[in-house]
């Protein structure tokens, strides 16, 4: 078993569990949104430590850098892209909190659901 | 019961996830094949191909320009629909943070915030200009930037920061990353090359390293400031509150 050689890798998966529990169990929207969030972080966290290697050194050339010893450069600059896109989503996702909060007052999946068939009904 | 078949669900999934993960080879091993297929290629070239000592800034803006194009086009996208759902700000309609919290608003705070806010500018400048030979790069700097403001929004109040970075300036530098990239990506076709290769082909041919150097830093100052602004016009957005409306007496 290499859990303990790749317990990074184990910590990223548990946090994507815990994300993803917050975004199935919690009733509030905005820690549906955190759970996303966490989720998000974890495959950052998963995708970085693939790039690290051991006594490695950051991808910057210079003097006294050694190619064959830096870390990979590629999930850094992916993950960067990922960062950028998480913050998007993740701003759209509370401007439109704001909005149904402004609408129906509460954040609570099950009260506006029930709001919701109210009005239909 | 819907409880207990989430538990059991997410239970699987973080055994399942567990076990694939246990079954990878060992992190940071130098022959693993994250190691050793593409990227020994970046790391020995990217100096050669792309004039910036780091690599990460390389692959982002030169490699895989065409990709960090569409993403800063996913930022503009974003705060394009957080204004179509919120609308802009109005100014002075908005009380400040310490005001509504009730506590009385302290000096310290004010003071301190007032005193920190142009350091964190000027550490934000620093990065997005040394993004090419140090860490750092545009979207850091501008979220740099970004978190300055919202400092200074939480303890100042929206009035004041809509006075310091006003609409009229905010508006046309919310595309700049986007304007940016596509200007210089057009002058890769000046540069007797393809969309976004920085005037690579004249290079090999004996044109000036330099300008590729200075393109990426044009490209990383467009998205510092393009990336700061697209957060603050959100923060502002958010940060207005429906039932603040009414001008403040």
């Amino acid at each position: 078993m290499n859990l303990w050689h790749n317990f990074h890798y184990a910590v990223a998966m548990v946090l994507f569990c815990i994300g993803l529990y917050t975004v199935i169990m919690r009733r509030n929207i905005i820690k549906k949104i955190i759970g996303l969030n966490v989720m998000e972080t974890s495959v950052f966290l998963f995708l970085v430590s693939i790039g690290y290697r051991k006594g490695g050194i950051a991808p910057i050339h210079g003097p006294g850098a050694d190619p064959s010893r830096m870390v990979n450069p590629l999930p850094q600059a992916l993950i960067l892209t990922g960062i950028v896109v998480a913050v998007s989503v993740t701003a759209l996702a509370l401007s439109l909190v704001i909005l149904l909060y402004r609408q129906f007052g509460t954040l609570d999946v099950s009260r506006l659901f029930r709001e919701e068939e109210e009005e239909a009904g | 019961m819907k409880r207990l078949v989430s538990l059991l669900f997410i239970g699987a999934l973080a055994l399942l996830l567990l076990y694939v993960v246990s079954r990878m080879p060992p992190m940071g091993e130098p022959d693993n094949p994250t190691a050793t297929r593409v990227v020994p290629r970046y790391l020995e070239k990217a100096e050669d191909e792309t004039h910036t000592p780091n690599v990460v800034t390389g692959i982002i803006l030169n490699y895989r320009g065409f990709d960090t194009m569409g993403e800063v086009t996913v930022i503009y996208c974003a705060l394009a629909a957080v204004l179509a759902v919120l609308g802009r700000e109005r100014r002075g309609r908005i009380r400040d943070y310490v005001e509504l919290s009730g506590l009385p608003s302290s000096v310290i705070v004010r003071t301190m915030v007032a005193l920190v806010v142009p350091f964190i500018l000027l550490f934000s400048l620093y990065t997005i200009f040394h993004g090419e030979t140090s860490p750092g790069g545009g979207f850091q700097g501008g979220a740099v930037i970004g978190a300055s403001m919202i400092i200074f929004t939480t303890i100042y109040g929206l009035h004041l920061s809509s006075v310091k970075v006003p609409q009229r300036f905010r508006s046309p530098l919310e595309g700049s990353a986007v304007i940016t990239f596509f200007l210089v990506g057009v002058l890769g076709f000046f540069g007797g090359g393809n969309f976004l290769t920085y005037a690579w082909p004249r290079v090999s041919e004996g044109l000036h390293p330099a300008l590729v150097t200075w393109l990426t830093v044009l490209v990383e100052v467009g998205i510092g400031l393009g990336g700061a602004m697209v957060l603050i016009s959100i923060l502002f957005a958010m940060v207005r509150e429906e039932g603040a409306d009414e001008p403040l007496a």
